[in-house]
């Protein structure tokens, strides 16, 4: 599975959504009405999914899931 | 003229039913809704039985994304609140949000949610634990859930005060509407003490009854083998208005919260005085802020901690206040079968005064078997007694001799 479809499903997961919920290209909180809490939920989760480590405000709830995707995949890559 | 408080609403979310109709038609019955401990092992606590809510998910209208942050005892708190607003028919949509409040009591806070993310803390360090365990453990966070999730901006408070928290919270909210501040109030209170730590916590007060093999028949007040309370959890909430605002939405007055009397035995932190002075006060204030005689009194739904002391002590401030003239009076304790719900208990007792006043029937205490000669009141043992209900006091004591009544009329 590539990156996006990882994020798409930790997003599924911990906002507990349909993947049919989640807009890949619409921010979380227009799309899904992420608060500040569930972006701390959803940070420590895919930093454990994809083993990097994801400092605070790095991914915000103003970032759609691809450019959450195109941040942890650069992350990957360094 | 006074401006009388109504109810126009309940919720119920209780060991003896998670609707108000089931709720009443077990009280009726006289049925006990106590049980063993199963949802943990808790074989090593000295009392493990309790009054458990079973099925919560399954009445639950909420979506799994907000009851993962909240703890089970703002969940329950949510979905009375649910019932209440439907019993109440009230609107919301047509209501001004900004004269909406939530009044709500509890004791101990949203242990279950705590004590397993402390664990996660401890063995995963600062990323192994929830970050909604901020927001979901502490006393005020099933009434800001309540109030965050209609949307609710009017004057709203958290009352903690032991066994009588929801006494207070109720009467605050009765107050803010006498006020004027707002225009409706959901009451009541919440508590979920059936946790590893909560129920270690409560054991160690001592009231706990340890009748741990006849978990049906161990909660016992005013009886000569009583060996304390029984543990409950759940929740209760009512819609509050102006009486003339619920005259005018020409919905069902259940009845009024009318006055109320408190007092401090300031005496130690735990126990009670050894004197009922204080309780006496608290009964004489509540009769005098209800603009009552004694005499007015049908119905005192009782504080029945069942320990040697404590149901001394009501007694006696029961005959230190009305004499002769109560045996006029009919008396019962309900809790003895689901349990004490400590910071939610009188909000269920106000509940099931209201059904008794609408059903006139006085519910029973159960498991009254051999008299105390220092208790010898008529608990209304066993059975309901059919009988008009138009005044009613609730007694509510907490630890550290917190006195709470309040006063409750049908017309």
């Amino acid at each position: 599975m590539g990156v996006r479809e990882d994020v798409l499903g930790v997003i599924c997961n911990v906002l507990d959504v349909g993947e049919d919920q989640v807009k890949m290209e619409q921010n979380l909180y227009d799309c899904l009405g992420v608060d500040s809490t569930e972006m701390v939920e959803l940070s420590v989760s895919l930093a454990k999914k994809f083993g990097i480590k994801l400092e605070q405000r790095e991914i915000t709830n103003k970032h759609t899931p691809f450019q959450i995707s195109d941040i942890i995949e650069k992350k990957k890559n360094n | 003229m006074q401006n009388r408080i109504a109810v126009t609403g309940v919720g119920v979310v209780s060991p003896a039913g998670l609707k108000k109709e089931t709720f009443w038609a077990n009280l009726k019955a006289g049925r006990s809704c106590v049980d063993h401990i199963k949802r943990f092992d808790a074989s090593l606590y000295p009392s493990r039985i309790a009054g458990q809510v079973h099925q919560l998910d399954a009445y639950s209208h909420l979506s799994g994304r907000l009851t993962k942050k909240i703890d089970v005892f703002a969940h329950m708190a949510l979905v009375a609140s649910e019932e209440a607003i439907k019993d109440a028919n009230l609107d919301l949509g047509s209501c001004d949000k900004d004269r909406i409040g939530a009044f709500m009591g509890n004791a101990l806070g949203g242990w279950l949610f705590a004590e397993t993310e402390l664990r996660d803390l401890y063995l995963e360090g600062r990323e192994g634990i929830s970050p909604y365990m901020a927001s979901a453990w502490f006393p005020a966070a099933s009434q800001g859930q309540v109030t965050i999730y209609y949307g609710l901006r009017g004057y709203s408070k958290t009352v903690v005060s032991d066994r009588a928290s929801s006494a207070l919270a109720m009467w605050y909210g009765a107050k803010v509407l006498r006020d004027k501040k707002n225009d409706y109030c959901l009451a009541g209170g919440m508590e979920a003490p059936i946790t590893p730590y909560a129920l270690l916590s409560a054991n160690t007060h001592g009231s706990l009854s340890k009748n741990n093999l006849t978990p049906k028949t161990a909660y016992k007040p005013y009886d000569l083998y009583r060996d304390g309370f029984v543990l409950g959890e759940g929740s209760g909430i009512v819609i509050l208005e102006r009486e003339k605002d619920a005259l005018k939405r020409g919905v069902n007055i259940y009845g009024f919260i009318k006055g109320i009397g408190f007092s401090c035995d300031g005496s130690h932190r735990i126990k009670p005085a050894l004197s009922s002075q204080a309780l006496e006060v608290a009964i004489k204030d509540c009769i005098r802020d209800c603009r009552w005689r004694e005499q007015d009194v049908d119905y005192i739904c009782l504080d029945a901690e069942a320990t040697e002391l404590g149901d001394i002590l009501e007694v006696k401030a029961l005959k230190g206040v009305f004499g002769k003239k109560l045996g006029d009076i009919s008396l019962s304790a309900p809790k003895s079968m689901f349990g004490n719900l400590l910071g939610a208990q009188t909000s269920l007792d106000l509940i099931a005064t209201l059904l008794s006043m609408q059903n006139s029937l006085v519910l029973p205490t159960i498991n009254f078997a051999e008299r105390d000669s220092y208790c010898d009141i008529d608990c209304t043992p066993g059975q309901a007694v059919a009988r008009e209900v138009n005044k009613a006091l609730i007694i509510a004591r907490g630890r550290g001799g917190v006195n709470v009544v309040v006063g409750v009329e049908k017309n």
